[in-house]
């Protein structure tokens, strides 16, 4: 993201008087009213309705319904080609009610499939369409930075438009793509340096490469680029089955333990789909499972962390690690697994809890004993140190408006003070029925994010140990941990939905649209971390150097998640 | 500046190729007698410190670092895992010496020579106990900072050409904190010798040898370290910025700038560096145990282990400091350096000014 950009609308949304807000929920018709003559037709998606209005009405639409309806949140893009049209779905929700959604959908022509962007509405819209127009190639207007954001800037063709060919070779000579080790004096007499941070350096995460331009210590631009580890995630859930092909691809989304939160995402789209009912005892089994892959995965992110901001001998990631092992430890003994948990199932899980049960639920038990001690240890270590606190407090600073305009979600937006958290505004699984919080810090800074995870952790304790309790009392005769689904699911054709959960990154959304086949026709996966990883450069521009390699680490991207 | 105590019987005789000669019956004033020893001795001194760096650089600190992040490290190789030593020496050596196009030499190829030479040569003076000294010249204490403070040079030279971004902020970020912290370590070195009234490093050692008092039996001797804790404590600091170490391990700071000034190192270059880096923490170490922990002084045991244990005793402070302290920021660590350092320093100055004055009155 260069610096040109033109900034923002940032329109004062007025929470009290919300166009179709009403006290049983959202009034569609009075959304429809507010679109008027813009609105061409309306659908009807399994989450929400479907307004369909004209490519060059997007941004006047969008101002409307973020400004007058409260629609302050957007959370995906998704972009498909159909036999006659493109089309472009704009998920908007509000942070203060997500069940509010509303799609706005946008077709445009085959032969030259364009549309306004949403950029100005939504600064997230940015990578969302720069990703439709790479994987689907819809063009979008007005957009600052059209270009190819997951593939090769020098690709051929867009692998998920429907005449794409994976056979023809892309003929492209190594010549012709970007030669990072070129000379690079951009502007000889400025005062600037650029450098690139990545694809190979010890604070990435990954494989990310950040262009970064310098003056002096401090950050003068930053640009992030990713793809490097895009493995067409999207495609190959859409030549499984729903019943049983798609569900290990989750797992290797977000691999950083949090597998089976991943795996809920879909699992919660496609038994929504296909109408599926989870018995409330897989649901519970559900519940306790994903709030220990939740525990691991903050471990993680604390851990390395610490890795950037105390550099790589610190004993702190170390004592992570082991921590997040105990944890991983119960997550083999329950799935078998220990990092492709390929656990849930579409209508339950895969199997009980294991023999003996009491071994297991006192191990589980053991581990969240010794849980406070632990976080107390950590909290001596390192919130409470004053050079870490130097480094940390008001570093990275991120808005709760540019937050929202960037759609971040998860602990980023939690640690800019924004109540979000789809666990508790979007109840799924059995998290309505147990008693825990969501936590939120106003400091906006790398600080802040860091005490959401670790406060995170303690209220994902609060939820195992009320799971486990169930769990115990549950009768016998009740253990159904799967409900009656079909050996072949085929949704009834041109069914639409976008579902998500609260992933250990943020709002994990799965939109797929089914064509009567036992195959989705269009799976979009909404990576919380593709969203966070946005708000980069409001984080570190101006910021020093290492101040921004710590902003990167307290987003906690993974890029696999990122990059799909 | 008069000693302001009467020096006691110095623990260390002559300086240590005199030794050698008297011990072998040849002439101490012949000059061509004492290059030779001089070489002779600066090359056991030498070969000893090499000795150390790979017993603690290569093992030591893994098993270190380990025992602090709760590990095990190396146990596959040998007992204890101390054959790893010559399997890593093997092993660096025998790398692929890459040299990047556009490199400046020969900048490039004297920077690693120069780092780990300087840090060497300041062990010409420090006395180790039982009269292992090479020289023992009367501007001791300045030649030793003199000659540490060289590395900046080397520091500056490898980062610079090295034709890499991330090396020439390196580079520059070793200077600017050395530059912050050389200041205040000489300042607090200079209180010390307020004290002694020498720069003479047997001196230095000497004025530190009667006791201070006697507590229940036990005499604490008159280390400066008792005498002036807080100018033990600066010192410390300020050593912990020149060594570059935690949390002032800005010049390298992998998960900032890769390696800093040695990104582009390689094979025995790369081993020359981390060789320097390990001899300067020595060196550290050895000035702080002569000027504030009494030198080679301690019971029972002969002075020279006992001076090795106090310098490292400051290399596992070193690594301490790194697996539990995070980083500072670069500015922050100028900051603390102009604004702190410096200023506490120079009322440390004055103080003990004020101090030995009042002793001296009195």
């Amino acid at each position: 993201m260069s610096l040109e950009e033109p900034e923002p609308d940032d329109g004062v949304i007025e929470a009290a008087e919300e166009v179709g807000v009403t006290t049983e929920g959202l009034d569609y018709d009075a959304l429809a009213e507010l679109v008027g003559d813009r609105l061409l037709d309306r659908e009807d998606h399994v989450n929400a309705e479907g307004f369909v209005i004209r490519p060059d009405d997007v941004q006047d639409v969008l101002f409307d319904l973020r400004d007058e309806a409260g629609f302050d949140y957007l959370s995906c893009v998704t972009a498909q080609e159909y036999d006659d049209r493109y089309e472009s779905i704009y998920h908007l929700k509000k942070y203060d009610e997500p069940t509010h959604e509303l799609s706005v959908v946008v077709p445009s022509t085959k032969d030259d499939p364009r549309n306004q962007s949403a950029n100005a509405v939504y600064r997230t819209a940015d990578w969302h369409e720069r990703e439709a127009f790479d994987l689907v190639g819809i063009e979008y207007d007005d957009h600052p930075d059209m270009r190819r954001i997951l593939l090769p800037e020098t690709w051929q063709g867009h692998p998920l438009s429907q005449d794409f060919s994976g056979e023809e070779p892309q003929i492209v000579t190594l010549r012709e793509h970007a030669n990072p080790l070129q000379e690079d004096h951009r502007g000889d007499d400025a005062d600037t340096m650029f450098v690139n941070i990545g694809p190979h350096h010890p604070a990435t995460h990954g494989v990310l490469h950040l262009k970064t331009v310098l003056d002096g210590e401090q950050v003068a631009d930053v640009e992030p680029d990713i793809g490097y580890l895009h493995r067409c995630e999207e495609q190959m859930c859409q030549q499984g089955t729903y019943r049983h092909q798609i569900m290990p691809y989750p797992d290797r989304w977000d691999y950083i333990s949090a597998g089976i939160l991943n795996e809920w995402a879909y699992a919660r789209a496609a038994e929504d789909l296909a109408d599926i009912e989870v018995p409330e005892y897989a649901q519970v089994i559900r519940t306790m499972s994903a709030e220990l892959c939740r525990i691991a995965a903050h471990l993680l992110a604390l851990g390395t962390f610490a890795l950037d901001v105390y550099g790589d001998f610190t004993a702190i990631f170390m004592y992570a690690v082991q921590d997040r092992e105990v944890v991983q430890n119960i997550l083999e003994d329950l799935t078998g697994q220990r990092l492709m948990f390929n656990y849930l199932r579409l209508g339950g899980v895969a199997w009980d809890i294991p023999e003996p049960r009491d071994e297991f639920f006192e191990k589980v038990r053991d581990m969240l004993d010794d849980m406070p001690e632990k976080l107390t240890e950590y909290h001596n270590l390192i919130t409470s140190n004053e050079i870490f606190q130097l480094r940390c407090v008001d570093t990275g600073v991120l808005p709760p408006e540019e937050a929202k305009s960037y759609g971040a979600t998860g602990p980023v937006a939690r640690g800019s003070g924004i109540d979000f958290d789809l666990r508790r505004d979007d109840p799924y699984g059995y998290y309505d029925e147990l008693d825990w919080d969501v936590v939120t810090e106003d400091g906006c800074d790398n600080y802040s994010r860091l005490l959401v995870r670790m406060q995170e952790v303690e209220q994902s304790a609060r939820i195992i140990e009320q799971c486990v309790d169930l769990l115990e009392d549950w009768p016998e005769d009740e253990r159904e941990i799967q409900a009656n689904v079909p050996r072949t699911l085929r949704p009834d054709p041109d069914t639409e939905v976008y579902r998500a959960v609260e992933a250990a990154k943020g709002e994990l959304g799965i939109y797929m649209r089914s064509d009567g086949t036992d195959k989705p026709a269009r799976f979009k996966i909404r990576s919380p971390c593709f969203s966070n990883l946005q708000t980069l450069p409001v984080m570190s521009e101006g910021e020093y150097v290492p101040d921004m390699i710590a902003s990167l680490g307290s987003l906690d991207i993974v890029l696999g998640e990122v990059d799909r | 500046m008069a000693p302001i105590a009467p020096i006691a019987a110095p623990l260390q005789s002559a300086p240590l190729p005199e030794t050698i000669a008297e011990l072998l019956g040849l002439d101490p004033n012949q000059p061509a007698v004492m290059f030779v020893l001089a070489f002779l001795a600066a090359g056991a001194i030498v070969s000893v410190l090499m000795g150390m760096t790979a017993v603690l650089g290569i093992w030591g600190k893994r098993k270190i670092t380990a025992a602090f992040t709760d590990r095990i490290a190396v146990n596959r190789h040998g007992p204890f895992g101390l054959l790893i030593i010559p399997a890593d020496a093997v092993r660096l050596l025998s790398k692929e010496l890459i040299v990047p196009e556009g490199v400046d030499r020969p900048a490039w190829d004297l920077a690693p020579l120069v780092i780990a030479s300087s840090a060497l040569l300041g062990f010409a003076v420090i006395p180790f106990g039982n009269g292992i000294q090479i020289a023992d010249p009367e501007t001791g204490l300045a030649f030793v900072f003199a000659t540490a403070s060289i590395a900046s040079l080397g520091l500056l030279m490898a980062g610079y050409a090295s034709n890499n971004k991330y090396s020439f902020m390196g580079g520059l970020r070793a200077v600017a904190q050395n530059l912050a912290y050389e200041i205040p370590l000489v300042l607090t070195g200079a209180s010390v010798v307020l004290f002694t009234g020498s720069l003479q490093m047997s001196e230095i050692v000497a004025a530190q040898n009667e006791a201070l008092l006697t507590l229940g039996g036990v005499a604490i001797p008159s280390w400066f370290v008792f005498i002036n804790p807080f100018a033990f404590v600066l010192f410390m600091v300020a050593n912990l910025a020149e060594v570059g170490r935690n949390p002032f391990d800005i010049p390298e700071a992998p998960t900032e700038i890769v390696a800093g000034y040695q990104t582009e190192y390689s094979s025995v270059y790369f081993v020359l560096i981390y060789l320097g880096e390990f001899i300067h923490i020595f060196l550290g170490g050895a000035i702080v145990a002569t000027l504030f922990l009494g030198g080679p002084s301690g019971p029972v045991l002969p002075g020279f282990v006992w001076f090795f244990a106090k310098m490292i005793a400051v290399y596992l402070f070193t690594q301490w400091a790194r697996s539990a302290v995070p980083r500072l920021r670069i500015d922050q660590l100028i900051q603390i350096g102009w604004k702190g350092m410096l200023v506490l320093s120079f009322a440390n100055l004055v103080l003990t000014a004020v101090i030995v004055g009042v002793i001296q009155s009195a």
